[in-house]
């Protein structure tokens, strides 16, 4: 008992030791990466925090939602369009964004949790296309397929190297909140829905009620993503509501390992990296991505970060008997 | 009255799975349902756990009507079951999975901040203990053994505190010694802290072991109800499991 | 409005609904027997207009040269879905249903490139073939008599199907697999050898929907997902598995459609998940869908 005590606490200080090197990489990054790669920087961490949201379906509820870009553009158009339109304040647009996008989720969720598997995934599709039809479609309201340009951030935050900070502070408030929402009594019911719903249910959890809490937080982070975005970028697109952008937290996360909290951020600056790069002599990305998630399936089920997690264990299990015995 | 089921009846298209059940059960007693396979004694059951809907008739759970509650709330009132396929959490700790039924029981699966490591340690524990698997808090529920599955299963209702369990085929699939200890265990819940329990059961020397109460379902109709010594001496029980009539 | 206007917009529904039944009827019968929701659906479709189109293109054989290249074209797809299924697909039929969910869309994202690397970016068409060039006269309004050849064929299908699953002893099969899938391998029938053979007919009938669509619109790339995604709102109406579900779930998509049109332009595909959003309220399985426990 006292041991396993001793190197559980050892390992939470080696995690803490990898948590304050990253920081500190984060920190330093922008100033000895070029202007080009701050971009994708940016771009990455932002992405990540969309990729963490769908994961929290995914990973922790266990359910695979393939219209999640819906929340992510709806976020990007409504402070877009508060910027605009109305001049709206931009911390105000933000939060805006975060709500449109957690009261869209409450009803598309309404229909969502009633279904479970392979048809949660095809009516999150199905659902996530109407809205990017809608938006599309609706050229008077949305600016239709030509987008909204010209959103611009206040003040300072126009600095790209300003704005990597506020963004880095956002993404690590994000991710300890979900962090602490997915190791919390209702994660531990999430996970319990996941392995095994009927157990769960007669246990006393209405199945329904909290997959629809999880759906609309999920919908309000991945709200947040985009919201923090498209100032950033400048402009919106309906093609960010379209199943294409959904496939790329589905991707992120089964790259990185959607079995562990941060395998969907690694699989996300995975993919945004090798895409900027890519797309210097080639613009055939989905056949790269394609492939990518193929290897994955086939040579790393479970992901790189799950891949490491195992190899190391198989290690440290290696040693101790090599320690335990004379 | 506990539990009381009044003319309960649950038809599938047109079978009639259960027919006109009415039938109580005492707090504190152990309570056997048996009968051929084909009975209707799972269905009867599942009409009482909330996995199937009554067609009609009535099931009071301490004198308030729950026919129609859904199974989670079900739960809420204090009746938990177990399931004939074990039914665990398997990539959850036996620690981990314990604690579930806790923290559903407890009402606090809304709280989003604090961790859940820190709920209930010691009634985990202590559960853990009265099932025997206090040594293996923290092995993965798909890795123990059959036998140690079950016990889990039963550990995790034992979380949501329950007034009345129902048990289906709790000894299924186990070796003789397992079944002996389960027996024990069973009658240990009992005395112990109260619970009543409502059990399914085919194999005849854990029903006649245990049980203090009988009732015998055929052919969805119940045809004998009473102390095990009664339903031995019953004629008709009798003809249904001697006489070859089936 | 007058009743000419109404049945003319009915029969495009029609012709509509029997394109997308093709389309759907393959998913449907893939995903029935297989379990596999193959998101690649549509990409087979697209494919099969490419292929055709090229086919018809190098063929340059007056009048029949389009027909010929649409059964070639179903044959090729055919070839390709053999590849699918015993190279990827049955690898993975004893892990989860999110793997080959992933599988069949890394495959959509493969075969958009492919098309785009082979074909260009370019719309394409293919003149409605003969004897169905021109348009006849429905009370005064013109409508084009390819469309009844789609209809034709879509009924075609629909007796063929059904002919297949409810006359036939591989139909025995195929709707005991649906069922229940241990007990037919009990049975002892070699499951992966019908997989193979179901798989493979559901690409045909993908790739020859394909071949049919040229004439119908235009060959470009955006038709796997447009068409995907529509038979994704018939099967869910319908039924994921269910033969009647997938007809009558392309009736009222193409219905809903027709008079979408009609009505306003820009959201018929909108009105489309609104009804496939009332039907789940009702019934979340699908009209003729069966609930999974």
């Amino acid at each position: 008992m006292v041991i396993q005590k001793m190197e559980q606490n050892e390992s939470m200080v080696k995690r803490g030791w990898w948590l304050i090197l990253l920081l500190a990489g984060a920190i330093i990054a922008p100033h000895v990466i070029s202007d080009f790669y701050l971009v994708i920087l940016i771009e990455a961490l932002i992405m990540s925090l969309f990729a963490l949201s769908f994961n929290l379906l995914f990973g922790y509820m266990g359910q695979l939602s393939f219209g999640q870009a819906a929340f992510y553009g709806l976020g990007g158009y409504t402070v877009a369009m508060l910027i605009t339109k109305v001049n709206f304040n931009f911390w105000l647009s933000l939060l805006a964004g975060v709500g449109v996008a957690g009261f869209v989720g409450l009803i598309v969720g309404f229909f969502c949790v009633r279904l479970r598997g392979i048809y949660f995934a095809v009516l999150t599709l199905a659902f996530g296309q109407l809205l990017f039809v809608i938006i599309y479609k609706w050229h008077d309201f949305t600016g239709g397929d030509d987008g909204i340009q010209g959103v611009f951030p206040p003040g300072i935050l126009k600095i790209p190297i300003v704005y990597y900070y506020f963004v880095l502070l956002v993404f690590i408030a994000s991710a300890f909140i979900l962090w602490r929402i997915v190791n919390s009594p209702f994660g531990h019911t999430l996970k319990a829905m996941r392995e095994n719903p009927e157990r769960t249910e007669f246990l006393g959890i209405h199945i329904a009620r909290y997959q629809l809490i999880t759906f609309v937080i999920a919908a309000a982070f991945a709200g947040l993503a985009g919201a923090l975005w498209v100032p950033f970028y400048r402009s919106v697109a309906p093609f960010y509501l379209m199943w294409i952008k959904s496939g790329e937290p589905v991707m992120a996360a089964i790259l990185g390992g959607a079995s562990t909290f941060f395998g969907p951020v690694l699989g996300m600056f995975i993919m945004t990296f090798i895409h900027a790069y890519i797309l210097g002599f080639t613009h055939f990305w989905p056949i790269i991505m394609g492939t990518i998630i193929l290897i994955i399936i086939f040579a790393l089920p479970g992901g790189i970060l799950e891949f490491a997690k195992v190899k190391l264990k198989e290690r440290q299990e290696r040693m101790k008997s090599a320690k335990g015995s004379p | 009255m506990f539990l009381q089921t009044q003319g309960i009846t649950k038809e599938f298209g047109k079978l009639r799975a259960v027919n006109q059940v009415s039938l109580d059960i005492r707090k504190g007693d152990i309570h056997a349902i048996i009968g051929p396979n084909g009975a209707g004694k799972s269905t009867y059951f599942n009409l009482i756990t909330g996995y199937h809907q009554a067609t009609s008739g009535k099931v009071l759970f301490k004198g308030e009507e729950i026919t129609h509650l859904p199974a989670y709330r079900r739960c809420k009132h204090g009746i938990t079951r177990s399931f004939q396929i074990t039914s665990i959490f398997p990539k959850f700790t036996v620690y981990e999975s314990v604690l579930m039924g806790l923290l559903s029981h407890r009402g606090v699966t809304l709280s989003f901040f604090s961790a859940s490591k820190k709920f209930f340690k010691e009634e985990v524990y202590r559960i853990l203990e009265d099932v025997g698997l206090a040594d293996q808090a923290d092995t993965l529920g798909d890795s123990i053994s059959h036998g140690d599955k079950k016990r889990l299963e039963l550990g995790i209702t034992l979380g949501t505190e329950p007034e009345l369990l129902l048990l289906d085929e709790p000894t299924c699939g186990m070796s003789p010694e397992e079944t002996e200890s389960t027996m024990i265990f069973i009658r240990k819940l009992v005395e112990e802290k109260g619970l009543t329990i409502l059990f399914t059961e085919h194999d005849m020397s854990v029903v006649f072991g245990i049980a203090k109460r009988i009732s015998v379902l055929h052919q969805g109709t119940l045809i004998a109800d009473g102390k095990p010594d009664e339903v031995r001496a019953n004629d008709e029980v009798q003809k249904i499991y001697l006489g070859g009539t089936a | 409005m007058s009743f000419d206007i109404l049945f003319n917009q009915f029969m495009s529904g029609i012709a509509r609904a029997s394109l997308l039944f093709l389309v759907a009827s393959g998913l449907s019968l893939t995903f029935g027997v297989l379990r596999v929701l193959n998101f690649a659906h549509g990409s087979l479709y697209m494919l099969g207009a490419f292929v055709t189109y090229s086919i018809w293109k190098g063929l340059l054989i007056p009048v029949v040269g389009f027909y010929i290249a649409t059964f070639l074209a179903a044959l090729v797809m055919g070839g390709i879905g053999i590849i699918i299924e015993f190279f990827l697909l049955r690898r993975l039929y004893a892990r989860g249903w999110p793997e080959q969910l992933l599988v069949t869309y890394a495959l959509v994202l493969i075969i958009t490139d492919l098309v785009k690397l082979g074909w260009g970016g370019e719309f394409l068409s293919i003149p409605r073939p003969v004897p169905f060039k021109g348009a006849v006269s429905l009370f005064g309004f013109p409508f084009p008599s390819y469309n009844f050849f789609v209809i034709l064929l879509g009924l075609a299908l629909v007796i063929f199907l059904w002919w297949l699953v409810y006359r036939t002893r591989i139909g025995d099969i195929i709707r005991a697999a649906a069922h229940d899938r241990e007990m037919v391998a009990a049975l002892g029938i070699p499951i992966p050898w019908l997989f193979t053979w179901i798989f493979v007919l559901g690409a045909m009938i993908a790739g020859l929907s394909g071949g049919v669509a040229g004439p119908y619109g235009a060959i470009a790339l955006g038709m796997d997902i447009e068409i995907i995604v529509e038979c994704f709102a018939v099967v869910v109406i319908g039924g994921m598995g269910s033969l009647p579900g997938t007809l009558l779930g392309s009736f009222i998509v193409g219905q809903v459609y027709a008079f979408g049109i009609m009505f306003k332009p820009e959201l018929a595909l909108a009105f489309i998940f609104m009804v496939m959003a009332a039907v789940l309220i009702i019934r979340p399985w699908g009209i003729f869908g069966r609930p999974e426990r």
